[in-house]
């Protein structure tokens, strides 16, 4: 594996000096590619060949525990844009990812400006929002589904016993609750990263920009949007942009509190796909469902890409 | 490192208890999660939720073992976390360094084929996954449960260290190779000894990644033995009676190896989650 890198230099030690840096870029590249080989290939294998049979799949008929797969063209699409189901996970996906991240975001930024002041206990305050994102994704949901329970249910005995409502809230089992209930549990899990990364960004503001303004007389608000917001505003952008990838495809909190219910209320895209390949057996088509979301990843993607290189560069 | 202090009374007194509000609200679950476990079992049927009780017992961890394979599932799931976490940390580790440090054509397009990779949906490979794995009779096999969990921790980790790397200065392992080391032994005796704190997160979120994982898992494994924690646990609550106490015991012992990872290496993931490269 050891290239010797200055072996280039003895062997060609009469040639000119371009050929000495030649070979050495030579090495260099021959080096380069050999670490890269082995996740390459992982990469190829796990990633790259699935995704191909993926889009193989859903121009097919392919039935789950059936052999043969005919070729049917572009019917798994067509079936799905012309299926109301369809659009609803659509719609369900956009405010469940737009709700999640907005209010994420909103919280995150109010409690790390709160967290960058000179508070006693600061430390152990930060523990304390960290513990939501330390604890296992599952457990969280697991937890959240008992406190929504109906019946023996935390949150509708302190409900009621506060006398906000009269009657039980069936938290999960009604259409125009369901959805709130699963956002929470999604924000409850994930404001600490917003928290952290906003956090570190405010702490790279120069504090001569605060005592400039200060001099200047600038009040709170003034400080606010002409120091800390532009300071922010590339972690911030960043981390949101992370964070709605992640939501959008997020199929466990969904799937574990309501499996998209009650009726479709809470299915999002990430949960019909599994209901439609495995308990609807319909493998070509739960793909498709899928593959038409890539557009809308991808363009996310994308934009983070750019965001970070440029953010890369500037360092 | 102070912040500066805002003196406007009314904001400070609304911060306050707006903090105080989000505290409680983040400390509830797992205080709650933790009253049910240490309950006796029954309680959790009663229509009045216990919110504090001296009456702690371990009953219904004892209950949890004798009816289900539990600890099998906590070893099947470390094993899959640990395997997949060292296999990928050290794969990716050599990838990492090659596209931070070494100049080749199509560098920086591999570079952002590996972030797309990493944020790549398992939505949409699991269903091919299934498949292939269904045709060589592999469902229900460990093994290749951490070489499906490579296809995001191998991206993932590459782009992690890949930033860490840059953080180290190349003018170390320049004067190293000046004094006649070759690259890979700079790689290893001067980088990878300063890289240590990078791998060390590196390796706490793969296998926090593994140990949660539950959309792969649930679909590849249906044997009970085979389970991970993830799945079996949630097999719990899609069974005829809602086993509460059983439930939040599992999940107490399911975080317990995780809250301790993070609090005893809490200032490295704050340095990894601010290079903002940390699933949200």
């Amino acid at each position: 594996m050891a290239l010797r890198v200055g072996a280039g230099f003895k062997r060609h030690s009469l040639a000119p000096a371009w050929r000495a840096r030649q070979t050495l870029a030579r090495d260099q590249a021959i080096f380069g590619y050999a670490l890269l080989l082995p996740s390459a290939v992982l990469i190829v294998v796990l990633v790259g060949v699935p995704f191909l049979r993926a889009l193989w799949l859903s121009f097919h008929r392919k039935l789950l525990g059936s052999e043969d797969a005919p070729w049917i063209g572009l019917q798994n699409y067509a079936a799905l844009l012309g299926d109301a189901t369809f659009w609803q996970a659509v719609k369900n996906t956009f405010v469940f990812t737009t709700g999640s991240i907005g209010i994420k975001l909103a919280l995150g930024l109010a409690i790390a400006l709160i967290l960058n002041e000179a508070l006693p206990l600061r430390g152990l305050w930060r523990s304390i929002v960290m513990l939501p994102y330390a604890m296992p994704t599952l457990v969280s949901v697991l937890v959240w589904k008992w406190m929504y329970n109906d019946v023996a249910g935390v949150l509708n005995y302190l409900a009621t016993s506060a006398k906000l409502s009269d009657h039980p809230i069936l938290w999960l089992g009604d259409p125009n609750v369901a959805m709130p209930a699963v956002i929470a549990v999604n924000v409850w899990r994930g404001f600490p990263f917003f928290v952290i990364t906003i956090l570190a960004g405010l702490q790279t503001v120069p504090q001569e920009l605060y005592d400039a303004a200060k001099v200047d007389g600038a009040g709170v608000w003034p400080r606010f949007s002409q120091v800390t917001l532009p300071g922010i505003l590339p972690v911030a952008a960043v981390t949101t942009l992370f964070s709605a990838i992640l939501t959008f495809n997020d199929f466990s909190i969904i799937w574990i509190l309501t499996q998209g219910g009650p009726g479709n209320a809470t299915n999002v895209l990430a949960t019909l796909t599994y209901r439609i390949s495995i308990p609807g057996l319909e493998l070509g088509k739960g793909v498709a469902v899928s593959v038409l979301m890539l557009p809308i990843l991808v363009g996310l993607i994308v934009l983070l890409n750019r965001f970070i290189s440029r953010r890369e560069e500037m360092a | 490192m102070i912040g500066h202090r805002v003196q406007h009374f009314g904001l400070r007194a609304f911060g306050w208890a707006l903090l105080a509000v989000v505290l409680v609200i983040a400390l509830f679950p797992p205080y709650f999660m933790t009253i049910t476990a240490f309950h006796p079992p029954s309680l959790s049927f009663s229509r009045t939720p216990t919110l504090f009780s001296t009456d702690l017992t371990l009953r219904a961890f004892t209950d949890l073992f004798d009816k289900y394979p539990y600890l099998t599932w906590m070893s099947n799931t470390t094993l899959v976390s640990v395997s997949s976490t060292i296999f990928s940390v050290s794969v990716a580790t050599l990838a990492a360094y090659s596209l931070s440090r070494l100049r080749y054509p199509g560098r920086s397009t591999l570079s952002s084929a590996v972030f797309f990779v990493y944020l790549f949906p398992s939505t949409l490979l699991f269903i091919p996954i299934f498949i292939v794995l269904n045709q060589l009779h592999m469902l229900d096999w460990l093994p290749a449960l951490v070489a499906v969990y490579l296809t995001f921790s191998v991206p993932f980790n590459i782009w992690l260290l890949k930033a860490y790397f840059l953080t180290i200065p190349r003018e170390l392992e320049d004067a190293a190779m000046v004094d006649g080391a070759t690259r890979w032994q700079s790689l290893m005796l001067v980088v990878m000894p300063l890289a240590a704190p990078g791998v060390a997160v590196a390796c706490i979120y793969s296998f926090t990644l593994a140990w949660n994982e539950y959309l792969y898992a649930f679909t590849l494994l249906s044997d009970q033995t085979k389970f991970t924690l993830a799945t079996g646990l949630t097999k719990l609550i899609f069974g005829d009676v809602f086993l509460w106490g059983m439930i939040m015991a599992g999940g107490v012992l399911m975080s317990a190896p995780l809250l301790v990872l993070y609090f005893v290496a809490q200032r490295w993931i704050v340095a990894g989650l601010s290079a903002g490269a940390v699933k949200g």
